[in-house]
Formats: structure tokens, C-alpha cells, sequence
């Protein structure tokens, strides 16, 4: 018998302890001296001169119940090997693991991999299954439990290397599901990889199910000789007005020789350039910039690429770099404003660089159709708006464009009898104007810094909003739907946010001059333009190339002007030239499963320009280091040294083993039962025995 | 006799009894004497009208000493004082109504007059112990266990029999009986006696 929790033994200590002061226990002398105990010994009662055990059965109960108790506490149970079934017995469930990592293309890994797997199927019986999966950073079932071992070794040879770098654990989870869903009294996993010291991380928490076996079948190399790309920079520059790029490209050495004149070539769009050389130290690494180049407005390919060797898809990395295309911008000034009425505001955004502004100061009146067309952000300083200009700004943000109104003294907008396209698109009716002259000024109270607007803002000591100091503002209510971003101190409303179809509103409740505030003499006010006018024109920074496995959301377009249907679908051209629809009906995500280009292209006649994409291997897999197999089998089956023989005898853990046994119920069922035994004879004894004194 | 529960014990109120009736019976120009005894005489002053200092004396100097019996002293007193006259027994009469009977009987058949003060002590009349304890005889050493919770009622019940044994032995004898509690004043036990004494002299 063994026990599980072995330290709750010791309260069986506990039960002898009070027998034993209850045996050794003497009368107390608390002695009375009396006359004469004539009449006392009299009276008829028994002595109790020492305390003695009477009912030795009901002791012996009630100590039995309190041990069996104690015991079922320390959890025992039998432990005993559990045979797996005989070696001629017993049909197996094998799951195969390939690894399909982007390093099983090094030399004849893949060859070996491959030969590897028909080894496993041909030792398959006429009883057993077996399944196929594939992994790298994860895991794909080519093949569930089958037995044609036609049908197995298909789905072998048609695999051929991915993209993807290693990872054990998912295909090491696959693999347990399959296993513990499976009847077969014998389960093996059998794990084909060149065990690449980056796919295991040792912390994994994957463990297979007690009883499968895990087989590895190691097809790396001792001696590995890779160089690999290394992930490129970009500088940019102005020249001539002309946005100018410079790439540094480099290589990593992973082997233990020096390579020499490494030829490092840049392509733009195809073409080779420019070529380098570059000299690489065992296990060193270095990097050459190319002459710099001008992209194009709609974006130009690159390719920096080395010469090939035993692993060539990490010889190559992708970007696609666009000429840096400004967010235009109009500032609407009120009729008759001074000319310099927005230099604050104008000046602030001009020194925009990523993204840069491209700003237009026109008067109210002159902003025409053609302004709202190119423009991406328009902004109303101080300025009274008519029904007919409302209107066309209503349809400006409702196809996505920014609006920022600045609600000075003169600032108006429609409300009366105006049309849902004007009365729905302010966050707020600007209100009457609130005099904070007299007495302290009013200041910034609070920010909503999950806002994108604010959120640069958050972190200590990146902008000091409150020290700027407000001597009058607009009181709005804000509208159904509208949220307030920034309050003054005495709660009320400083910016307001609406969004309204593709588009955006905000409103500032004061002056983005000098008139009302002293904001534009804060350090913050620079920052805080920039961040309002990004926001509103939807600006997003997009990365020069993604990693293959990461997933690709291509922004859908803006509805086009007059347009009724929704907007058209899309397709993805894939680097191998596989074409996959984007059709709205379902998600609009694909996840990169290759190396190279990928193409998102609108269909129809109103269709968005085509955007490109660059997708590059994950860099850590080009490090071939191996590691020792019997690591993977340690952490994935909890026994140390090494796989465990098909076959053989599979000892179930100890808590695997009571849970089965469940002996503590019994125990414990069997205790309360005697301690009620006990409880109704020592009641009836104590009714009819004498009264003990 | 030695035992107390309120600080007097009951040898001392003895005493206490002894030395008024003592003094009494002086100022009256009687005789007065004295025999203390426990299970023989341990002192004795001959009745005199001029003893009364040796009397009050001899009381002073009598301490608890040997378990008390009535038989045999009483009986040697009887063999010794032939003259008829008023023996006054001041005892806690730890012992059986017949036996007290007989060892005063002899006494009595001489013609004296004899006054039998019955001594106890409150805790001996209410045994008021409450927690269980040995309780051991001051005469004998001898010690029993005792609950007193459990035996109370039946100790009391005992000892008013007991008393109400004597109080019937002795008014069927012509004795005078008087049941004295040690927490009760001294006057107010020699009051109740000469009462009662004058109410049956004016009897007889």
C-alpha cells in the first residue's frame, strides 16, 4: 500500500494521544477536610479513584473510525505496474510528424524526412493507423488515422518544404489529441525533424498523453554551412523635392568557415541594380548600403539577395518602399480673416514629416468640390458654415474624410431645418461662449488617453497638457453617439469625436490660436495637431514587408463618390501565382504561407489601385544549431533518458494510479459509518449503564 | 471537633459554650467542673464553687486530639461522679442515636439532669462543596472521593435524619437536646437554651 499524501499519516498520532493521557492522568488532590465521612459512606456511589478503561470494544470503534478517516486523508492506493499490450498484440495508433520547416530544404534533409515517414508506414501492421501531419510553426493533418498504406506514403511525397519556421509544440499538442482520442491499446508518435535548437523553447506544456511512446527520428547534420540575409534599413532622404531611399542589406555566416566576396546583389522591380561583395567571419555577420534610389508614388519592389547555397530560401529578402505620399490638408478660415489668422495652425502642421501635411489655407467661401476631393483632412478655424458648404462636407466625411472644427466666437453651423447629412455630423451644438477671464484660468482636466488622439500622450513627461491656459470656450452638448475625448476642469467638453459613415469629426471647443487659449505656445500644441489631423485623415504607417506567418488585412477602399453598391471584391495574388478572393462574404484576412510578393487587387471597373505586399521568411529558422532529440522526448513525455521501447512495460504515475483506485472513498464511507456505529451503542450503553463518578 | 468552616471552629465555640455556662453557673454560686474528653478524659476539673478560673483555664487549653467517642468516657464519668447534679454534653455526636443514648443513659440513671448540645458546623448541615474533591476524616486521616454535586441532597437528607434521631431519643429519655449551628451567635444558642430550660422547669 502507498500513499499519496504519505504526511497526513502523522494524525493518526493524534488519536492515541488523548487514550493515553486519559490512562496516565491521576485524580487531582483536591483535598477537603471533613469532620467524618460517617454519613458520606453512607451514601452508596462508586469511587472513582482512577479512571479505567470499562468499554474496550467502543474505544477500539471509535479509534478505528478516526484512522480509517485519517487514512482516506493520506490518499493510499496500490501501486502496480500496468502492462501495455504484448508486443504480438494490440493494434498501434502511430501519428507521424514531419517537419516541414523552411531548414528541412537544407541539403538532402528533406530526402531523408521523407524516407524517413515510408520507413515508419511500412512497419505499420495490418491492425494499425496512422496519421500524417505536417508542421512548422504549425501544425496540419495531411492524413487521420489510415491504414491504405498507399494513401500514407501519398501524402508523403507530395509535401514538399514551406516557409515556415519550427516550432514543436503545436505539432507535438496535435499529436496527444490524436493519440488520446484513439481506442488502439498502443499509441505511438513518431517526430521527423532535423531538432532545431529555435523551435524548442523547453517551456512548451505540451505533454503527451501517459502510455504513447515518442520516437524521434533526427535528420539534421552534424556540420552545417548557411549564410542568410539579414532584414534591411532604410534612410530617407529629400533631394530636388524628390524623396530619395538609401537600403543597407547584409548577410549572417552561420557556419563555421569564413566566406569570402559573398556576392550581395539589390533588385528594384526585378531588376539587379546594384552588386556588392561582402566578407563574412565564422558565425559573423556584415552589411553594405546601396547607392540610394527614388520610389515610386505607387511603391517599388526590392529584393536584396546573396548568392545561393546549400539552403537558398533564406538567401533572399523582400520589401516594397513608396515615395512618401503627404496627407492634404485645408484650413477653412471664416470670411474676412486676417492672413495670418491661421498661422499657428498652419505652420504647426507643415513641420509634419511622417507622415508629412500638405496644407491649403482657403476662406470658407472658396472651398470648393474639388478642394473636398483631394483634400483628406479639412479644418474649420473659427469659421461660420452655410447650408450649402455643410452639406458637401457632410458627403466629404461620409466618404472618409477628417473634419476638424475649431468652435471660436464666430463658428457656426447649420441646425435649424437642415437635412440629417448636416445635423448628424457635428459631435456636439457649439452653446454659448463661457468667460474664464475673471478669476483663475480654466485648464485641461481630463484626457481619454486610450483615444489615438491622446494616446502618444500617456507615458510620464511626453506632454504637459494642463499647463496651457483657457480663457474662454464654447459649452456643447454633446450629440447621440458623439464621445468626449478631452475635458476642461470644470467638466466640460474640450474636444469632442463623432464618427459619421467612413469618416470622422472632431470639435474643439476653443480657439486653436491665441484668441481664446495659450495653447499654441505649448510645446504640446505641435504634437497635438499632428495627432488630431492623423486621426482624422485615417493615416496608417505601413511596414515595408511582413513575416510569413503573419496575417495580411488589406484596408478596404473608401466607397467611391455616386457609388450605390458596396464596394467591389478583392484578390489576393499569392508569390507562387495561386489566386485567392476576397469577397467580402467571408473574413478579409489571409495568413502568409509564402516568401515573395503578394498582390491585393480590386476587381471592377471602380477598383482600387493594386497594393503589394513583401512577405519574408522568419530569420531565426536560417540558425541550423541542433539540439539533442532526447530533450523534445523529456519534455514532452516526462521521462528522462530517452524514448521508452514500443512495447514495453508502462508504469501509470502514482496520481493517475489512486485516481483510478479511488481507495480514499472506501475509507472514508467506511469511517463515518463506524464512528455512527459508535455514536448509537455508546448512547445505549450510556442509558443503561451506572452513573460513573 | 477541630473543624471550622467560617474561621470558629467547633472545639472553639465549645469552648465559647462552655466558658458562659461556666460563668453562669458561678454567678448562681454552684459548683462548676469540667471534663473534656475524646476517646478517654483528657481533662478534668472537680466540680467547685472556687474552680472557675481553673475551669476557664483548662477550656483555653484544650486543642483537637485523638477521634472522639462518647461510651467510654461518659461511662467512667457515671463511675465517678455519684453525686446527682446537671451534666451539660457539648458534641458534634458523630455517632449513632442509640449509641449516644447509651453512653449518656448511665448518667441519667443516677438522677442527674443532663443538656446535650449537638455542635455542627453550616458546611455540616448544608454541604455546600460544589467541586469534586478527597475528602478526608480530621479523626481518621481516612480520605474518600467525593462528587459532591452527585451526593448532596442524600448528606443532608442523612443528617437531619440523623438529627432527628437523637431529638427523638432524647425527649423520649427527658434530655434536653439542642441543635446547635456554630454560624449562629453565641447569646442567641445560651437564649434558646434558658428558654427553653425555664419551660420546662415551670413543667415539671
Amino acid at each position: 500500500m502507498s500513499f499519496l499524501t504519505p504526511l497526513f499519516l502523522l494524525g493518526l498520532a493524534g488519536v492515541a494521544v488523548p487514550v493515553i493521557i486519559h490512562l496516565i492522568q491521576r485524580e487531582r488532590k483536591n483535598v477537603v477536610q471533613f469532620p467524618s465521612l460517617m454519613f458520606l459512606q453512607r451514601i452508596p456511589y462508586q469511587s472513582v479513584r482512577r479512571r479505567r478503561i470499562r468499554n474496550w470494544p467502543l474505544l477500539l470503534l471509535r479509534l478505528a473510525a478516526l484512522a480509517l478517516i485519517v487514512a482516506a486523508f493520506a490518499r493510499p492506493f496500490l501501486r502496480k505496474q500496468t502492462l501495455a499490450a504484448a508486443a504480438s498484440g494490440g493494434a498501434r495508433e502511430v501519428v507521424v510528424l514531419v517537419d516541414r520547416s523552411y531548414s528541412m530544404a537544407y541539403g538532402d534533409r528533406w530526402t531523408r524526412a521523407t524516407a524517413a515517414g515510408r520507413n515508419a508506414i511500412g512497419a505499420l501492421g495490418q491492425a494499425d493507423r496512422a496519421s500524417i501531419v505536417f508542421f512548422a510553426s504549425g501544425a496540419e493533418v495531411a492524413l487521420r488515422s489510415a491504414s491504405d498504406h498507399g494513401r500514407l506514403e501519398a501524402a508523403l511525397v507530395t509535401a514538399r518544404p514551406g516557409s515556415g519556421a519550427t516550432r514543436y509544440g503545436p505539432a507535438l499538442k496535435l499529436a496527444g489529441s490524436i493519440a488520446s482520442e484513439s481506442s488502439f491499446p498502443r499509441r505511438e508518435v513518431i517526430l521527423i525533424s532535423d531538432f532545431q535548437r529555435s523551435g524548442w523553447q523547453g517551456a512548451e506544456g505540451v505533454r503527451l498523453p501517459d502510455g504513447v511512446v515518442l520516437t524521434a527520428v533526427p535528420v539534421g547534420d552534424a556540420e552545417t554551412a548557411n549564410a542568410s540575409v539579414t532584414p534591411v534599413s532604410m534612410q530617407r532622404s529629400s533631394f530636388s523635392e524628390q524623396d530619395r531611399v538609401t537600403i543597407t542589406g547584409g548577410a549572417v555566416n552561420h557556419g563555421a568557415r569564413a566566406i569570402s566576396n559573398l556576392e550581395i546583389v539589390l533588385e528594384l522591380d526585378g531588376r539587379p541594380v546594384q552588386t556588392e561583395h561582402l566578407n563574412l567571419e565564422p558565425n559573423g555577420s556584415a552589411s553594405v548600403s546601396f547607392t540610394a534610389f527614388s520610389p515610386a508614388a505607387q511603391g517599388t519592389r526590392g529584393t536584396v539577395r546573396i548568392a545561393p547555397d546549400a539552403l537558398p530560401l533564406d538567401n533572399a529578402f523582400h520589401f516594397v518602399v513608396a515615395a512618401k505620399q503627404p496627407v492634404k490638408v485645408v484650413i477653412a478660415d471664416r470670411p474676412g480673416s486676417a492672413r495670418d489668422s491661421s498661422l499657428y495652425l498652419s505652420r504647426a502642421l507643415s513641420l509634419g514629416e511622417d507622415p508629412a501635411f500638405d496644407v491649403a489655407v482657403k476662406s470658407i467661401e472658396g472651398l470648393t468640390q474639388d478642394d473636398l476631393q483631394r483634400a483628406a483632412v479639412v479644418i474649420l478655424n473659427d469659421a461660420p458654415v452655410a447650408a450649402a458648404a455643410a452639406e458637401r462636407l457632410g458627403a466629404f466625411v461620409a466618404r472618409g474624410g477628417g473634419l476638424l472644427v475649431a468652435a471660436g466666437e464666430r463658428a457656426a453651423w447649420p441646425a435649424a431645418g437642415a437635412s440629417p447629412a448636416v445635423a448628424d455630423v457635428l459631435p456636439g451644438a457649439p452653446g454659448p461662449l463661457v468667460d474664464r477671464t475673471q478669476g483663475p484660468a480654466a485648464r485641461l482636466g481630463a484626457l481619454e488617453y486610450g483615444n489615438t488622439i491622446f494616446e502618444p500622450f500617456r507615458a510620464a513627461r511626453s506632454g504637459d497638457f494642463s499647463s496651457a491656459r483657457f480663457y474662454s470656450y464654447r459649452s456643447v452638448v454633446p450629440a447621440k453617439g458623439a464621445q468626449i475625448v478631452a475635458r476642461f476642469d470644470d467638466g466640460a467638453p474640450a474636444l469632442l469625436e463623432r464618427r459619421v459613415g467612413n469618416g470622422r469629426v472632431l470639435m474643439w471647443t476653443s480657439s486653436l490660436d491665441l484668441a481664446w487659449n495659450d495653447l499654441p505656445l505649448r510645446s504640446v500644441y505641435l504634437p497635438f495637431v499632428h495627432r488630431m489631423a492623423t486621426t482624422l485623415a485615417a493615416y496608417r504607417d505601413k511596414p515595408s514587408w511582413l513575416t510569413v506567418g503573419e496575417v495580411l488585412e488589406p484596408a478596404r477602399p473608401a466607397a467611391v463618390p455616386g457609388a450605390t453598391r458596396a464596394a467591389s471584391p478583392r484578390v489576393v495574388l499569392t508569390p507562387s501565382g495561386e489566386r485567392v478572393a476576397l469577397d467580402g462574404e467571408g473574413p478579409d484576412v489571409l495568413e502568409l504561407a509564402e516568401q515573395g510578393f503578394y498582390e491585393v487587387r480590386g476587381q471592377g471597373r471602380d477598383a482600387a489601385p493594386a497594393v503589394t505586399v513583401a512577405s519574408n521568411l522568419d530569420l531565426s529558422e536560417s540558425d541550423l544549431s541542433p539540439m539533442d532529440p532526447q530533450d523534445v522526448i523529456a519534455g514532452a513525455t516526462g521521462r528522462a533518458g530517452g524514448a521508452v521501447e514500443p512495447g514495453a512495460n508502462v508504469t501509470a504515475t502514482d496520481q493517475e494510479q489512486e485516481r483510478n483506485q479511488r481507495l480514499w472513498w472506501y475509507l472514508l464511507f467506511a469511517g463515518i459509518i463506524i464512528l455512527a456505529a459508535e455514536t448509537f451503542f455508546g448512547n445505549r450503553l450510556s442509558r443503561t449503564g451506572t452513573v460513573r463518578v | 471537633m477541630g473543624f471550622g468552616s467560617r474561621g470558629v471552629t467547633k472545639l472553639d465555640y465549645a469552648k465559647m459554650l462552655a466558658g458562659c455556662l461556666t460563668y453562669l453557673v458561678h454567678r448562681q454560686r454552684d459548683r462548676v467542673g469540667l471534663v473534656a474528653f475524646d476517646s478517654d478524659i483528657v481533662a478534668h476539673v472537680p466540680p467547685s464553687a472556687k474552680h472557675m478560673d481553673v475551669v476557664l483555664h483548662t477550656l483555653d487549653r484544650l486543642t483537637p486530639s485523638a477521634p472522639g467517642r462518647l461510651r467510654e468516657p461518659l461511662h467512667k464519668m457515671a463511675e465517678h461522679f455519684g453525686r446527682r447534679g446537671l451534666l451539660v454534653l457539648i458534641s458534634d455526636l458523630y455517632e449513632e442515636p442509640d449509641a449516644v443514648l447509651e453512653a449518656v443513659g448511665p448518667l441519667r440513671f443516677r438522677g442527674s439532669d443532663i443538656i446535650v448540645f449537638h455542635l455542627l458546623d453550616p458546611a455540616e448541615l448544608d454541604f455546600t462543596f460544589d467541586s469534586p474533591s478527597s475528602f478526608e476524616d480530621l479523626e481518621t486521616g481516612e480520605q474518600i472521593p467525593v462528587v459532591p454535586a452527585a451526593l448532596a441532597e442524600q448528606y443532608r437528607g442523612l443528617v437531619r435524619a440523623h438529627i432527628d434521631g437523637l431529638t427523638e431519643r432524647f425527649s423520649g429519655s427527658r434530655i434536653d437536646y439542642t441543635l446547635v449551628n456554630t454560624s449562629a451567635p453565641l447569646d442567641h444558642a445560651l437564649f434558646s437554651y434558658l428558654t427553653s430550660r425555664e419551660r420546662l422547669t415551670r413543667v415539671r
